[in-house]
């Protein structure tokens, strides 16, 4: 269905390739997957299918990429339309019009498509994406991953035979991401469309895959099926490095499958894990406390009587649904939010990073920003080595809208750090990021903990709470529900664990390195 | 039994245009009254729950604010005081410079004048008011679809703004917020700035990602416009543009026979028309649940233009009857065509379909 | 860097809508007594006729192809003017529309001046249920100032803002100036000493509008004028940046380049090959340590990563 020939993508001005003598190809109805790092060019490679590269992003493509025999190099990409589906890591950002049956037919409108026709495509992928409920509604009331469902629909309508998704919910939350994957899944096996998905919650979607793409980021792309990518991959989900450690074969992809691998892993393990899962550096100091703290929007109660005490040193992981106060939780320890009673004090200040990170930042270069942080309260350059400790390279000169997702967040967090807050709040810091920037981002808040400052992250991401956290809050309806150390918490429930434990319950184990501290 | 649905925005803006129409013939407040009540009659029942429909009632605001500016006008520079006036109060009047000549401040102020004011300011109010009308009425969105193929990007690019402003304004309130976060907040020009530029950039960030999300939809695919139509097109139109340029320096200037200018001004717009007709195969698209045009359309723009009609040939009635005279002053007669007239206008709010209850689109 | 190219018969096109603009604003100081019926019909009737003249300008630039990006940013910028333009009409005469209008028409040319003084002002009237026989002549003003800004020398630095000020302040009376002109005809009582008279000399005439211009809109205008200038003087920089690095990144008019084997006849496959593109062994051997231009967006962040060490961490 999709070949690539002797591909390379060169964009202006740049003096090396992206994509380098590319040759692959995938047959219909399947589902491949495009893994690795962030800024590889997974994007790029995604974006020549139906010749966005070169044709909308300038540059120079060598070689031939055709879909169904068509060469993106002979036709634009709105001639692609009809064949070939594409949807984008922001769904907001890619909707035309502004309710939910209007931007279904949107592209069919466009491919002059009978009246008729639209209509009952309309109803169909409607169903199919189980949106028939919200056929009138407007495109910004929805959540998330009804939105990103939307886009998919909207894709869908003009009955493309590939689909080609870039990183469909890493804009998401678990619950909107669940869906999207849900959905896509179905779409493969219902309707046999061929679907290329650049992902990284490989997690839920490697047990689908027929075909991997790895993306190594010297330009190259090796393809196979995922266990055999997997088994070299850098980026892969706990699970594969679990099962990689293990020696298992053939190495498993998902909970299920590990579980039956793992029977004699659980009997050489010692019942309870030799070493904690992180080191922790708190001290008992209290850093903050905060009493019956309430919080109302309208006629919402989003945070109800909340006492919690922050400790110097520790890591804190918030964790708890959408809507379960999280965020607003954050705002009212912060100060900057509203609280409608409850007291809080802080022995130092306290510092938030919210949830969209550039929204603070308005000076047109890195090294502005940075030395405006450094005007409000500290002396010249600190900002700067904050921000070379938790991120190295990034130039002054640089845009700071240019920077990575994972970039953007060090320098907020620098910014904020600059003040030095004693208390270092962040909301949902892990949406976006891959593997490879949760764990350097993980790493940060292991250095600002062992500073002695207290650092919470509110997140849904499981994994990275088990990697980071000293201990765990859970809210549910702006109630504290459970609240304890890290393992305690994250081992209580099957489904609120990470990976390791899912497979190795009942035993404590949560990350990979107390695995390794036992074998060796 | 009668399904609920949005009425062809096209139909309530010939209902609303006739109405105006009928309205600019009469100065007889009896009648311009009746058509107020007529409009806020229809507006009351038939507009939709959505943000476009409120604009009504500031349409009403302004029209109260034409009345009073018009009476102000009248009161300041006043002119053409006759004997006959009923002298109200006098206003100190003030000299001006002999260049001058012909504009007048203050003086007195006649209760002729003073109701002629309020009577005009009346009409035109009732003008705007139907447009207010139109407006409140008609799907702004359903609107656009009636754009002509040569003006799609138009229409899009209208579609595109009307669903970004939306999150525009839920940006601001977001940056805003964090705002707060920041050590050493910022105020007056500088906060301007820590909002502003971060809700720009998302919004010129976003543009980027739109343009290649719509690129892929197939936006701008090119219909069956061959170099031939397109050439020929580009004639029409540049020759139907001189036409009304011949038709207004003919306006213009007192030498040009009017014929000469009435030619101009009648070939340009059937050139331009053409032109537009025949530009819009350029594109090809289908629309997606196209508004119906059945009865409740044509009776609901057909009331709208017996009104206008009626009103216009003045036959049946005595035409007098539509501008009554202030010298000698009486109450105003009501004549009787014209209120059916205007009343059978008001049938619109029983002939056009309930607009669909919570719809947004 | 012009974001709409401009065919030539646009121009041509644009030329006699400025003439038929020009009439359509004037009218009341050339036209002789009689005709026009009435002070009513001739505003309605040039209001039809911009009408026309502005579809057939818009169609004729469009002809030129609007790509997606470009209408892309048309329809965010005319959103954000959209919204911008309830926060002026409130407040005495704080004017928002111009200040984005002229420094997008500076960045992204004249053709996309025009294009979104009409689509900011068709926006702006469907959000807030504003249509109606005004709103040709608005859109016409508008796409004037936004046409005018793409058209200003060249100039950099202070002086670029300077000059931009300077016209953002003019353009902002210029735009109410004729903006009341087109309803003074008829909106004022004919029997008031400063109303539009039928058959008055122009000088006489003029004299009259300029009375009820003062009395009515002069300090309106002037908080527009000053509000303008004075947005473009504080922000002007700040907001050209933003634009001119939207520019850069959306790279209007790219060229794409196809070279390589593939795109020909299996047949010339084999000697073409090696001729271009990336494929040269010598290439592969360069590092890359400058960052690669911006691309599309969706690929954006693949350049921050081409810098060797910069991820995080």
């Amino acid at each position: 269905m999709i070949e690539f020939a002797d591909v390379s993508v060169t964009y202006e001005e740049a003096s090396q390739p992206v994509l380098r003598d590319v040759s692959l190809s995938i047959p219909e109805g399947e589902l491949c997957l495009v893994i690795g790092p962030t800024g590889t060019g997974k994007s790029t490679l995604l974006g020549t299918i139906n010749g966005l590269v070169p044709h909308f992003t300038g540059g120079t493509l060598a070689g031939r990429v055709s879909v169904d025999g068509q060469s993106t190099a002979d036709h634009p990409p709105r001639e692609f339309a009809g064949l070939v589906g594409v949807v984008g890591q922001d769904p907001v950002a890619g909707f035309v019009t502004d309710t939910v049956e209007e931007e279904l037919a949107y592209g069919m409108e466009q491919l002059a498509i009978a009246p008729s026709v639209m209509r009952t495509r309309v109803e169909e992928t409607l169903d199919l994406l189980g949106l028939a409920d919200l056929r009138h509604r407007g495109l910004h009331e929805l959540s998330g991953g009804q939105q990103q469902r939307v886009a998919i629909g909207a894709a869908l309508t003009a009955h493309p035979r590939v689909l080609v998704l870039d990183e469909p919910t890493s804009a998401l939350d678990p619950t909107g991401a669940e869906d999207v994957l849900a959905a896509i899944t179905r779409l493969v096996h219902d309707l046999g469309v061929t679907v290329v998905l650049a992902e990284h919650r490989l997690e839920r979607v490697i047990p689908y895959a027929d075909r991997v793409l790895y993306v190594a980021g010297d330009g190259t792309v090796e393809s196979g099926t995922p266990a055999r990518i997997l088994a070299l991959s850098r980026v892969a989900p706990p699970l594969v490095h679990l099962g990689r450690l293990a020696g298992w074969e053939p190495l498993p992809l998902s909970v299920r499958d590990a579980r039956r691998h793992a029977g004699s892993l659980r009997e050489t393990l010692p019942p309870q894990p030799p070493v904690p899962h992180r080191r922790s550096h708190a001290t008992g100091v209290t850093a903050l406390t905060a009493q019956g703290i309430v919080v109302r929007h309208g006629a919402v109660y989003a945070v109800r009587g909340v006492d919690v005490s922050l400790y110097a040193g520790q890591v804190t992981a918030l964790m708890g649904r959408n809507g379960s106060g999280k965020s607003s939780l954050l705002w009212a320890l912060h100060g900057a939010g509203p609280r409608s009673a409850g007291k809080v004090d802080a022995a130092e200040k306290v510092g938030l990073v919210p949830q969209t990170a550039t929204d603070l930042l308005y000076l047109d270069t890195v090294g502005a920003e940075l030395s405006q942080a450094d005007r409000d309260g500290a002396a010249t350059g600190t900002a700067r080595s904050i921000l070379d400790s938790l991120a190295a390279g990034i130039p002054d000169s640089a845009h700071p809208r240019d920077l990575s997702a994972g970039q953007q967040l060090a320098l907020v967090l620098a910014i904020q750090l600059t003040v030095t807050p004693g208390v270092v709040l962040l909301d949902e810091p892990t949406r976006g990021l891959d593997y490879d920037a949760k764990a350097a981002l993980a790493r940060t808040l292991d250095q600002l903990a062992s500073q002695g400052r207290s650092v919470v992250v509110a997140t849904h991401d499981v994994e990275f709470a088990a990697t980071v956290a000293d201990r765990v809050v859970v809210l549910a309806e702006g109630e504290i529900v459970a609240d304890g150390p890290a393992p305690e918490v994250l081992t209580a429930s099957p489904s609120f664990a990470p990976q390791i434990t899912k497979v190795l319950a009942p035993l404590p184990y949560l990350t990979l390195g107390q695995i390794q501290a036992v074998t060796g | 039994m009668r399904l609920d649905r949005a009425l062809h925005p096209v139909a309530w803006w010939l209902w609303a245009i006739a109405l105006a129409t009928a309205a600019s013939q009469t100065s007889n407040p009896l009648l311009l009254l009746l058509i107020f009540a007529v409009l806020g009659l229809v507006v009351t029942a038939r507009r939709a729950n959505a943000p476009w429909a409120r604009a009504f009632h500031y349409y009403l605001i302004m029209a109260l604010i034409i009345i009073a500016i018009r009476v102000v006008f009248r009161s300041v520079f006043a002119t053409g005081i006759t004997a006959d006036d009923h002298i109200l109060f006098t206003l100190p009047q003030v000299r001006l410079p002999e260049w001058y000549a012909g504009i007048q401040i203050g003086g007195p102020v006649s209760l002729q004048a003073t109701l002629s004011a309020v009577i005009d300011g009346m009409r035109l109010a009732c003008l705007l008011c139907c447009i207010g009308a139109a407006n409140s009425l008609a799907n702004p969105k359903r609107a656009l679809r009636v754009l002509p193929g040569a003006l799609y990007e138009l229409g899009v690019a209208v579609t595109v703004a009307l669903s970004v402003a939306p999150q525009l304004v839920e940006s601001v309130q977001r940056v805003a917020r964090a705002r707060k976060l920041r050590a050493g907040r910022r105020r007056g020009l500088r906060a301007f700035r820590s909002i502003a530029l971060p809700v720009l950039h998302d919004a010129l960030d976003r543009s980027l990602k739109l343009a290649a999300a719509m690129d892929s939809r197939g936006y701008g695919r090119t219909g069956a416009a061959t170099p031939r139509s397109r050439r020929l097109t580009g004639a029409l139109m540049l020759a139907g543009m001189a036409g009304l340029c011949v038709g207004a320096y003919g306006l213009l200037d007192p030498s040009v026979p009017r014929a000469a200018g009435i030619t101009g001004f009648a070939a340009g717009i059937a050139c331009s028309a053409a032109g537009l007709a025949l530009g819009s195969r350029r594109v090809s698209r289908t629309q997606y649940r196209p508004d119906p045009w059945r009865w409740p359309e044509w009776t609901v723009a057909g009331c709208g233009v017996v009104t206008a009609v009626v009103l216009s040939l003045g036959l049946g009635y005595d035409p007098a009857a539509l501008n009554p005279v202030l010298y000698p002053l009486q109450w105003p007669d009501l004549p009787l065509l014209p209120t059916v007239a205007i009343l059978l206008a008001g049938a619109a709010a029983f002939a056009s379909p309930p607009p669909p209850a919570g719809a947004r689109a | 860097m012009t974001a709409v190219k401009v065919p030539k018969r646009a121009i041509a096109a644009i030329a006699m809508a400025s003439f038929l603009g020009f009439a359509a604003f004037f009218w009341p100081f050339g036209v002789p007594a009689g005709s026009v019926d009435s002070a009513q019909t001739a505003p309605l009737l040039f209001g039809m006729l911009l009408l026309i003249v502005l579809a057939v300008v818009f169609a004729e630039i469009a002809d030129g192809r609007i790509d997606a990006k470009a209408l892309a940013m048309l329809g965010v910028l005319s959103a954000i003017n959209a919204a911008l333009r309830p926060l002026g009409a409130g407040t005495a005469g704080i004017e928002t529309v111009f200040f984005v209008l002229v420094l997008a028409g500076r960045v992204f040319g004249p053709g996309f001046g025009f294009t979104l003084g009409c689509t900011s002002l068709f926006a702006s009237a469907l959000l807030t249920g504003g249509i109606g026989p005004w709103m040709p002549y608005q859109m016409f003003g508008c796409a004037w100032v936004g046409m005018l800004a793409g058209l200003l020398p060249k100039a950099k630095g202070k002086k670029e803002i300077v000059m931009l000020a300077a016209y953002a302040a003019f353009s902002g009376y210029l735009f109410g100036f004729l903006m009341n002109l087109s309803f003074w005809p008829f909106s004022v009582d004919p029997n008031s000493s400063v109303a539009y008279e039928p058959g008055l000399p122009p000088l006489e005439q003029l004299q009259r509008y300029l009375v009820f211009f003062s009395v009515t809109s002069l300090g309106w205008d002037t908080g527009r004028a000053v509000t303008s200038a004075i947005l473009v003087a504080l922000a002007g920089p700040a907001v050209l940046g933003a634009f001119r690095r939207a520019a850069r990144r959306a790279r209007f008019q790219a060229k794409p380049v196809f070279t390589g084997a593939g795109n020909r006849p299996p047949a010339q496959r084999e000697d073409s090959g090696d001729l271009e593109g990336g494929q040269s062994p010598l290439r592969q051997a360069q590092r890359d340590d400058a960052p690669p231009a911006d691309a599309g967006d969706g690929l954006q962040h693949e350049r921050a990563h081409d810098h060797p060490k910069a991820e995080q961490g």
